[in-house]
């Protein structure tokens, strides 16, 4: 017997294709390094609206990697705990957790960020709660919901008969998920997971509403202040571009380390 | 099954969109009939927007009924329009950027209670006067804050960008300043409790405190803060926009002399 078409069909990944914007002229140096460069050239050329905003930003940034952080936390745990809920055998947790993503994915974060901060603000504890928290509480609802139908597609793209294997080797159910399906579906997750966090990131520029003190607002305040509009919002604009830039490389990175595993 | 399900419900979806956009030309011709005749027997009068944030009652702020602006300032700015020979449309226009669409050219004014501060006036120019205004300083009753320095340590909230905020900004040892979209979001914080005071203009903060019948068990204009220059409002157009200017200067100077201006002030502010 040969060995020959084993090693075609284990180690011999050419179904995956290899990445191929790697050098100097892929979209993403060209947008990371013209994001820093134009700001550079903005700072040097005109420091004085220009480099006043960066020098004004940064507490906003702070904040805003603060909300992104906590929420992206809280959500991972709402979203595998109804990923796991949604494809649970019981079905009173099956009908909380699909009515829990039914109703977040039908309500805008900013109704949802409102709703929490103004509305349910009639409520004695809550109303106690400072605005970060509740912006961190909405955005983690909002995106544990969709975060929940990642884990479940990740969840549900394992095959089946790694389950049934699992469970003749004598895993009971839960040995199963967490010792067998859960560290193979978390490859497939992770990428997503990661989009999630960048798409979350942008969104957080929406508790601004709440006087957050976040980047967005940061530039707004600068702006109504000082009138430098245009200056103020290319400036917020940027540090946001840069920021997201490093962190869907990031992204990126890891799923191409998760594609290696797979080819070796 | 789920295929025909979507079927109708598409046609359903249709008709509706449909018979909504049927309703607005009927609208439109309506409205622009008066218009029209108006418009045949004299010359063409030159049309001015008014760019307005209508959160800021009573000054100014949306009619229930119509979802047009009406308050103090939509009032006098159709009052100066008739007198001064122009036609006027009041846009609803959001506090945050009001300034940069009027560099922009959106419109080619503001009567949205801007107070002239010298800061402004670098950057747009100012009609005459038209209100006189202080900032009020709302708190709950049980408050006893009667200056600016009695406001240390503590938070205070304004509308982001208002004469309210650069005056809470300048409060010696305040906690922390809180900037909010409109003033009504930072009166609401007020009354849950996340905020010691809110700071601004007084006609503003005295329809807050004494006239919502929600806030005014709890709430309570604290003091008037003593201005260093008395502080004034007026409608603000683009830098060297005199056409416009002039324009509005005569319809207001006209108000003024025939006491229309008294009576839309009583309307608005004896009640």
């Amino acid at each position: 017997m040969s060995t020959k078409p084993l090693s075609i069909d284990v180690s011999d990944g050419a179904a995956i294709p290899r990445k191929k914007d790697r050098g100097l002229f892929s979209a993403w140096w060209l947008s990371f390094f013209g994001a820093l460069a134009i700001t550079a050239f903005l700072c040097i050329t005109r420091p004085d609206p220009y480099l006043r905003i960066l020098a004004f930003v940064p507490d906003g940034i702070l904040v805003t990697f603060q909300v992104t952080t906590l929420s992206i936390l809280l959500a991972l745990v709402l979203g595998l705990i109804t990923g796991l809920g949604r494809i649970s055998r019981n079905r009173a947790l099956n009908l909380i957790a699909s009515t829990y993503v039914e109703v977040i994915r039908g309500i805008p974060l900013l109704v949802q960020l409102f709703y929490i901060y103004y509305a349910l603000a009639a409520i004695p504890y809550v109303s106690k709660l400072p605005p970060l928290a509740s912006a961190v509480i909405a955005m983690g609802f909002c995106y544990g919901a969709y975060m929940g139908e990642v884990f479940r597609a990740g969840i549900e793209s394992i095959d089946k008969g790694q389950t049934e294997a699992a469970r003749s080797l004598g895993f009971n159910r839960r040995q199963t998920m967490l010792l067998v399906i859960l560290p193979q579906a978390w490859r497939t997750i992770l990428p997503p997971v990661g989009n999630e966090f960048i798409a979350l990131l942008k969104d957080s520029s929406l508790v601004s509403i709440l006087a957050v003190a976040d980047l967005l607002r940061r530039g707004r305040e600068f702006a109504g202040e000082t009138f430098f509009y245009f200056e103020a919002y290319t400036i917020v604009a940027l540090v946001y571009l840069i920021i997201t830039l490093v962190l869907s490389k990031g992204v990126s990175h890891m799923e191409s380390r998760l594609n290696y595993y797979d080819r070796h | 099954m789920l295929k025909k399900l979507c079927l109708p419900l598409l046609f359903a979806l249709l008709a509706l969109s449909l018979a909504a956009c049927e309703q607005k030309p009927e609208q439109k011709s309506a409205e622009q009939k008066p218009a029209a005749a108006a418009t045949e027997q004299a010359a063409p009068k030159k049309l001015i927007v008014f760019a307005s944030d209508c959160t800021w009652p009573p000054m100014e702020m949306v009619d229930e009924a119509t979802k047009d602006c009406k308050g103090f300032g939509p009032d006098l700015v159709k009052a100066i329009a008739k007198a001064g020979g122009f036609d006027v449309k009041i846009e609803n226009t959001a506090w945050d950027g009001i300034f940069a669409g009027l560099a922009a050219g959106k419109y080619q004014a503001i009567s949205s209670s801007v107070s002239m501060t010298d800061e402004r006036k670098k950057t747009m120019d100012f009609s005459d006067p038209y209100f006189e205004v202080q900032q009020g300083v709302v708190m709950p009753k049980t408050a006893t804050a009667a200056t600016l320095a009695d406001l240390k340590d503590k938070t205070i909230g304004a509308q982001i960008n208002t004469t309210g905020h650069f005056t809470a900004k300048k409060v010696e040892g305040a906690k922390e300043v809180k900037g909010y979209d409109e003033v009504g979001l930072a009166m609401k914080d007020l009354v849950n409790g996340r905020l010691d005071a809110v700071i601004c203009d007084d006609a503003v903060a005295t329809d807050y405190a004494l006239n919502n019948p929600d806030y005014s068990k709890t709430l309570a204009v604290a003091f008037l803060v003593k201005p260093d220059a008395p502080e004034y409002l007026g409608f603000a157009v683009q830098k060297g926009d005199k056409a416009t200017l002039d324009l509005i200067n005569k319809g207001l100077a006209a108000v003024k002399a025939s006491g229309e201006y008294d009576k839309i002030y009583a309307k608005w502010f004896k009640k």
